[in-house]
This record gives C-alpha cells, structure tokens and sequence, in this order.
C-alpha cells in the first residue's frame, strides 16, 4: 500500500483536480491509502471518507514556506507519506522548491521545474508558442493607464482583461476594461493582460511530461458545455491532429516534467494557445475514463517506475460533471476545526 | 477529404472526431453524404436524388446545392476545384 498526499480536495464550482486525481490512482493498479491536504475545513473532500483516509489542513502557501513545511513534516510524521502530488497552482512553487529537503525525507514527487512553472504566466505565451507551431493572441502586458489604452487602440473590442495568473474578464468597452484593469491590478498586481478575442472551438490537452523531451499520454477534449466561471461541465474527446503535435512540441521542446494542461482556441487551421497549466485540469478524471490513467502514470514515474506510455484513446467519449449530495455528523468538521486534521 | 473522418451513425447523427463537433441529418442528408463520400459529384448526386425521390431534376439540384452550402459552412465540404 502506498501513502500519497494530494491536494486540490475542494470540489466546488472552481473545482480543484484532486478528487479527480484521487479517484484515478484509486483505479490503478497500485493499491493506495489517500492522505488530503486541504485548506479549510468545508472543503467537500474532508468529508469523502471512502476516497480520502485521512485529512490535514495545510497553512495558506501565502503564509511562507516555512509554516508549510513544518505542517508538511508533521504530516509525514504521523502519516509517512511517500509521494505527494500537489494540484494547485498557488503551492505549486513551494512544493518545486521543497522538491529535494521532502525527498530526502521520503516524500517523493514528479514536479516541473521552476523554469517550467513560470512559462504559465500570461505574458510568456508567445515563447511557448513559437516554440510549438501554436499561435497566440495579440496580447499586451499593461502596467498603466497610459499602456492600457494605447493596448485597446491597437485591439477591437471586446477584448479579455487577465490578471498574469489568474482572472480573466471580457470587456465590450474602454470603461468596462479600466474597470477591470483596476480590480485585477488591486488584487493580482502588474501587469494586467489585455488579450484579443479568438473566436473558435475551446479545445485542452492533459498530458504528463517526463523530464526528457518524451510523455506519459496526452489527451486532447473539447468542452461543451461551461459553467459560468468558464469551468467544463460537459466536453467530449479528440483527435486533433495539429492540437496533438503541439503537445508533443511542446513537451519536447521544454522538456516537460510533470502534469501540465494546454488550453487553447481552434479556429479553423489556426490553433490559439489561451493559457498552459503546470498540473492537472480538474477534468483529470476524463482521463482516466478513457484508458488513460494519467494519475497513476505520474505516481509510477514519482516510484522511479517506468510507466505505460500507450496512449491511445477514442475519439467521441462524453465527459458528465454532476453535483452530489452528502449528509454526515458535525463530527469530521468538529475534528477539522479543533485539531486541523481528521 | 474531411468528410471521410467523420462518424456518421444510420440514424443520421454525425460527429467530426477532429473538432468535436455533432451534427444531426436527415435520410436525405445522409443519402448526399453517403454519395459524397463515394466520390460522386454533385452533379451525380442529384440525379440520384432526382430519381431516388421522384422529384425533378432542377429541384434535386436546388436542395442539392443548399445542403452542400450548409456542408461549406460548418467547414465539412469544399467544392473541388
């Protein structure tokens, strides 16, 4: 039985990927026991007691490495994890940096690099994309008033408002773009992103990257339906050639480690790289439900194993997110408030 | 031809494996594509509808050139050069 942490048990309507995640390595064909890292005690996965075994609650990563480490090493006094597989993007960095000081302690993992994590921000789309065949949208980096308005003379409107990392906003004029220029600096700092709108299919690809310039399995989807913060409901599987081979492009040219996620807009010939992920998708569970358990792809390449690297997958398979219900004691909460873990 | 990659079920449903994308026909639609992807050209074509459905000839050809336009439109069908 191998222990392996994981985040990302938040499955609400900005779904983390780790129940996903979970639910994969649960699948596979190593037996596992689950610990969840969580940061707050509603998170629906505390609750989930047949997926996860154990929970802890983990100080914001925004509080320092520090505070998270020594969370981490109490857990994995108490638990003895050996792989953790970490799911969002704000612990991302920490987990990277602590890659080696959690080895040594037995916690293993199968992370990208530091270089690779900051090609996510926004601005360096357009290195990714010419290393990849993929196009990008004219895109500009604002830091003031005067920028941003020399950025919407050169666009036709509208156009997307982004924070570098996260936020995304449409604007239809050049008050509703201050607007959100304002509130994206204010929460996110500069610089705002303003973006040309691509019209076209929204198409992703899941993949796990080895390090060496080869993958673990790719998968490429079309969302059908989204909820209104853009999240996939519904989507189907592709097979996009172009899309395919810019995956693999781009995986070779970086040398990909790790779980990433391509976003992109097809239209027509044209392939549109929108954002990249440097981890799971929280549709990850799509994966899996086609024969590609990418989740226990990346906790056998975390063993040192060699992992499956077949990757054939159909075409036409629907995806189904659904909302459950659950009714428990106050009991796990209790635990999660007064102890921090259960 | 991208018509060829396309999954077409007998009761008419559609789906481009490439895009995503799903369509629904009708038996008509299904005949024309069946003959596209026989190679036919148009003109073959509605001459077969024309006889397959009892109906005149300039009229096969009129519904004839609509679905092929509605075709162009979602990208599934060019005209050969």
């Amino acid at each position: 039985m191998i222990k392996v942490a994981v985040s990302g048990i938040n499955a609400v309507d900005n779904p983390g990927p780790g129940l996903g995640i979970i639910k994969g390595l649960k699948e596979g064909a190593i037996p596992v026991s689950v610990v969840g890292l969580a940061y707050d005690a509603m998170e629906p996965g505390v609750y989930l007691t047949d997926l996860i075994d154990r929970v802890y609650l983990m100080p914001y990563p925004s509080e320092g490495e520090a505070p998270f480490l020594n969370r981490l090493l109490y857990i994995q006094e108490k638990e003895g994890i050996e792989v953790v597989i970490p799911a969002l993007d704000p612990e991302l960095p920490l987990f990277i940096d602590l890659e080696p000081r959690l080895s040594e302690l037995g916690v293993r993992s199968f992370l990208p690099t530091r270089k690779h994590f900051k090609l996510r921000a926004k601005d360096r789309l357009p290195v990714i994309a010419e290393a990849t065949g993929l196009k990008t949208p004219a895109t500009f980096a604002v830091s003031s008033y005067e920028e941003l308005q020399r950025a919407l003379s050169r666009l036709r409107f509208p156009v997307m408002v982004k924070g570098l990392f996260y936020r995304a906003f449409r604007a239809y004029n050049s008050t509703e773009a201050l607007q959100y220029f304002q509130s994206i600096s204010a929460e996110w700092g500069y610089p705002v992103i303003i973006q040309e709108i691509v019209e076209g299919e929204e198409m992703n690809v899941v993949g796990v990257g080895d390090g060496e310039g080869g993958h673990f399995g790719l998968l490429a989807i079309k969302k059908l339906w989204i909820t209104s913060l853009g999240k996939i409901w519904t989507g189907v599987t592709v097979k996009h050639p172009g899309l395919l081979e810019a995956a693999e492009k781009f995986v070779r040219h970086f040398r990909w480690r790790g779980a990433f996620e391509l976003e992109t807009i097809v239209s027509g010939e044209d392939i549109y790289l929108i954002e990249i992920n440097p981890r799971f998708p929280a549709w990850i569970y799509f994966a899996v439900g086609v024969g590609l358990n990418l989740p226990e792809r990346l906790l056998r390449a975390a063993l040192g194993e060699e992992p499956e690297r077949d990757w054939e997958y159909p075409a036409g398979k629907l995806y189904i997110r659904f909302t459950d219900d659950l009714v428990t004691d106050l009991d796990l909460f209790q635990r999660m408030v007064t102890r921090g873990e259960r | 031809m991208k018509l060829r990659r396309l999954a077409i079920s007998e009761e008419g449903f559609i789906f481009d494996p490439e895009t995503g994308n799903s369509y629904t026909v009708n038996e008509t639609g299904l005949f024309i594509l069946e003959k596209l992807r026989q190679d036919l050209s148009p003109e073959e074509i509605a001459r077969l509808l024309s006889q397959e459905y009892e109906v005149s000839p300039e009229e096969a050809r009129r519904d004839l050139e609509d679905f092929l336009e509605v075709l162009t439109r979602y990208g599934l069908w060019k005209e050969p050069r």
